[in-house]
């Protein structure tokens, strides 16, 4: 409920600069080409959403308590690299060589974790170790080949993470009860406000529902008219659902916001400054597990460039968001936004077939000046 | 150079200065004079406005943020940064210096204003007028030394000669010998006397009476933003000039109460703490216990380990050679986490450092050390926190209007209140606080010594570190004092007065000094 700390409850042309921006954009590939908007695309933009969107909401863990992650790219790399080996060449279930590379993740970054927590070396450099270390070992675990999430052209748990699409009635029930908890947890909320003597809005909490209703009935409405809602779409809120309960609604959550809005206080209030992030980076280790599943799912098969430049995606989709490189400030919705315009900026320009220099350069543009805005609005606060 | 060639007897003059922060007055019409070659020593207790009045002057709070007028040399100045105020000759030696540690002696001096030849900096020239105008003040320093080298001493000397580099007409030394040893302030106040010889108006701002006495030509009391007096030191005592300084009655603004001390809560046993494993202690010989409803208070002169004390008994600084602490009994583990749970909670001195995540909400702030408590299967319930934080908001009467507004937007008092209200939430036995109402109106400093004596009446124990007298004789039912690290005495705060307290801050010192050669 304070993730967003002092900013929130207020609504400023901040919180809907990422909204304008998102239409902007969208509009403007619409108009180039109206199959921007069909069916099938928003399927696909869904899907190639999925993993940087992940992965930028466990970024927002590393960045708000005030760390930073440059090995999440490689490191899902290696992750997507290592379940396929295990499942093409040496003939592991599906769910058993997820699980293994999941535990083996999340042990990676409890220990790059503790590196930078006891011996006080700063994170870039300790994951900029990493993403070098992880390259190489991804390249040397698929032995510089491709190696495909499945055997023979089947499908199987890892194949179906990007390809499964959930039955039309599936989609349509979830949308109705997620919109229905949606509303119940509003009012909830608004009742709790009004309890505590905070001045409430029901008109605004009303509108914000409406909208996110809206949003969620047409995606699932258009997504059903190719194949259903894509299951990798589904990972997607579940992980945004959790994220934004751990940072708003648990101790741990508090805890990553005081330690990077003020380490030393948080130290003076008793706050487990190591226990804290060192458990950032193990879920960082369980995102980056997922996202490289998703990420190598989604390309079939693992590569050696699989997850490349994919840490800046995610950090640009935090600061894009308005998460503070230089922590305690960031929120989740900020976050999905952020992927939100990146992966639509990618997929749009992929549609129209820019070449794949001038989308480098749009993306690196778009980061720029979206920070610029960012510092300029806040500054004026 | 034209105002050396003829230049005004009156270096400086401020007229009926006003100055008001959110609402409280520092400053409430101070005039204040100070004349070419003249050693001023500004005195008043911490709060009675002494850094507002020189951030004034060097152009730290702008003109137009403060009422009234400055001149400097019989001209009207209208500071707006400190540039022009640095262009108009007046320099301030901080308490906190401004030096690069990682550049050397030289360099530091011509910091800004490098000599140069062709556009390069020409090194010979300026590390051998740095040496000289070291030499003409026998410093014993190195023009080529890095300053981070320096002990503290040495850089308070490097930070005049700064000063003296750039022609400075007016001279603002705030506090410079908190930190210096008893030869290096000999040092420092040969200078400001050779300084004087030159013409240097010096303004001389000191808690030590007994260097304002040997060094200045006039004293001028500041009190609660007043400027109460002014004296000629020839024609004064020190016991006059402090009568001065505390001025209030102490009675009235100090609740005072009867409620006889409990049980012995904290103990702490022949400490002996340094910075670390091999560094010489910093606090030693320490002994002392509080019972529950006791207020302990803690005095002593800057720099006298007041606030290491408690950092120490926290558990957040210090490695501790010898020694124990205890908590009813049983020994207090070493973290600031370990420290809440048993009990022990610590309200800062620095809060906008070691007590808030200003960028966060009130609610946030006040349950941050007592959070975990308020989840229910890892999941905070929200209701429990808006209500403790509520009730912390009213006991404290936290003037904001409503919990999840940002503390960075209330008020210094406020704010002071949060940090305590978040140590209360923790629901400690013991209570530490350091300088608990530096920076904050009278207002609510009373309404945090009458939230101490309600504390205390509840069978709380507190230890208070603060460096105003009135305040620990009003408020402590023990005074301990520290000087150099070490303990200079414990006193019944009935039957002691402040000239006795004083002396227990100082004369030690000398003391502890003669311990430290032989």
């Amino acid at each position: 409920m304070s993730a967003g700390g002092a900013e929130n409850g207020r609504v400023g042309l901040r919180d809907f600069s990422m909204l304008i921006a998102l239409i902007l954009i969208a509009l403007v590939f619409w108009l180039r080409d109206p199959a921007f908007l069909s069916a099938r695309n928003l399927s696909q933009l869904a899907i190639e959403l999925s993993a940087t969107a992940v992965l930028g909401l466990g970024m927002l863990l590393i960045i708000v308590p005030g760390h930073i992650d440059l090995s999440v790219g490689s490191g899902l790399g290696l992750a997507g690299g290592i379940a396929a080996v295990l499942v093409f060449e040496h003939g592991w279930a599906a769910p058993a060589a997820l699980a293994a590379t999941t535990l083996a993740s999340i042990s990676l970054y409890a220990a790059m974790g503790t590196i930078i927590v006891r011996e006080r070396i700063p994170a870039f450099i300790i994951t900029l170790g990493g993403l070098l270390v992880f390259k190489g070992a991804h390249w040397l675990v698929i032995e510089n080949k491709t190696v495909p999430v499945v055997r023979g052209g089947e499908s199987n748990l890892y194949s179906l993470l990007t390809t499964y699409h959930l039955p039309p009635t599936v989609g349509l029930t979830l949308a109705a009860v997620l919109i229905v908890a949606m509303g119940i947890a509003a009012t909830r909320a608004e009742r709790r406000r009004r309890r505590q003597g905070i001045a409430a809005d029901p008109e605004a909490a009303f509108l914000r529902w409406f909208l996110s209703a809206q949003v969620i009935l047409l995606f699932v409405l258009s997504t059903n008219q190719y194949k259903g809602v894509p299951l990798s779409a589904l990972i997607l809120a579940a992980t945004a659902f959790a994220v934004h309960v751990v940072t708003t609604h648990t101790p741990f959550g508090r805890y990553l916001y005081a330690i990077g809005g003020n380490e030393e206080a948080a130290v003076m209030s008793g706050v487990p400054t190591a226990t804290t992030v060192v458990g950032a980076f193990a879920v960082m280790g369980l995102i980056v597990a997922i996202a490289g599943f998703l990420q190598t799912a989604f390309a079939g098969a693992s590569t050696t460039t699989t997850g490349q430049l994919m840490e800046l995606d995610a950090i640009a989709a935090c600061v894009i968001g308005g998460t503070s490189l230089k922590g305690g400030r960031g929120t989740v919705v900020g976050v999905l936004f952020g992927a939100l315009i990146m992966a639509t900026l990618l997929n749009g320009m992929t549609l129209l077939a820019f070449s794949p220099e001038v989308k480098l350069i749009a993306r690196g543009s778009v980061l720029a000046s979206a920070v610029w805005l960012d510092v300029r609005l806040s500054r004026g606060r | 150079m034209s105002h050396s060639a003829m230049r005004p007897e009156i270096a400086l003059r401020a007229r009926g200065l006003v100055k008001r922060f959110a609402g409280v007055a520092a400053l409430r019409g101070v005039d204040f004079e100070l004349a070419a070659g003249e050693v001023h020593a500004l005195c008043g207790e911490n709060g009675a406005g002494k850094s507002t009045l020189i951030k004034i002057l060097a152009g730290v709070i702008p003109h137009g943020a403060y009422e009234g007028e400055v001149h400097v040399a019989g001209e009207p100045a209208r500071f707006r940064s400190v540039r022009e105020s640095e262009a108009r000759g007046i320099a301030v030696i901080h308490q906190e210096l401004a030096l690069v540690d990682e550049m050397t002696v030289a360099e530091n001096i011509f910091l800004g204003h490098e000599p140069t030849r062709y556009g390069f900096i020409d090194h010979q020239r300026m590390y051998g007028a740095a040496q000289r105008l070291l030499d003409r003040f026998d410093l014993d320093i190195a023009a080529d030394r890095q300053v981070g080298d320096l002990g503290i001493g040495q850089k308070q000397l490097v930070e005049i000669a700064k000063a003296i580099e750039r022609d400075s007409t007016v001279l603002i030394l705030d506090e410079p010998s908190a930190a210096l040893t008893g030869g290096e302030v000999e040092v420092l106040l040969q200078i400001v006397r050779e300084l004087r010889q030159r013409g240097v108006a010096c303004l001389y701002i000191s808690h030590k009476l007994d260097e304002v006495f040997a060094i200045a030509d006039r004293i001028t009391v500041l009190r609660d933003g007043d400027s109460v007096g002014r004296f000629d030191t020839q024609a004064t005592q020190p016991d006059v000039v402090v009568r001065h300084m505390v001025g209030r009655e102490i009675a009235e603004l100090y609740p005072r109460r009867d409620v006889s001390p409990g049980e012995v809560l904290l103990e702490v046993e022949d400490l002996c703490v340094a910075d670390s494993d091999d560094g010489p202690p910093r606090l030693a010989d320490i002994r002392f216990s509080v019972r529950a409803g006791e207020v302990l208070g803690i005095g002593g002169l800057m720099g006298a380990g007041r606030s290491e004390l408690l950092h120490h008994v926290f558990g957040a600084w210090g490695r501790r050679r010898q020694g124990s602490v205890r908590i009813a009994g049983r020994p207090l583990a070493a973290s600031p986490r370990a420290c809440l749970r048993q009990g022990v909670a610590l309200v800062c001195e620095d809060r906008k450092r070691h007590g808030l995540v200003l960028g966060q909400t009130l609610a946030f702030n006040l349950s941050l050390s007592s959070i975990a408590g308020l989840a229910r299967r890892g999941w905070i319930d929200s209701d429990r926190e808006m209500h403790g934080g509520g009730g912390a908001r009213d006991t404290l009467r936290i003037v904001a209007p409503h919990l999840q507004c940002a503390v960075e937007t209330l008020s210094g008092g406020n704010q002071q209140k949060v940090v305590l209200g978040k140590a209360l939430m923790s629901e400690p036995r013991v209570l530490l606080l350091d300088e608990p109402t530096r920076g904050i109106d009278v207002g609510a400093k009373q309404e945090i010594y009458r939230l101490i004596r309600e504390l205390t009446s509840g069978g709380l124990a507190v230890v208070m570190v603060s460096s105003e007298l009135p305040e620990l004789m009003g408020m402590s039912d023990r005074i301990l004092m520290l000087a150099g690290g070490r303990q200079s005495g414990i006193f019944a705060s009935g039957d002691v007065s402040a000239e006795t307290l004083l002396a227990a801050a100082m004369a030690t010192t000398a003391g502890c000094e003669q311990g430290r050669t032989a």
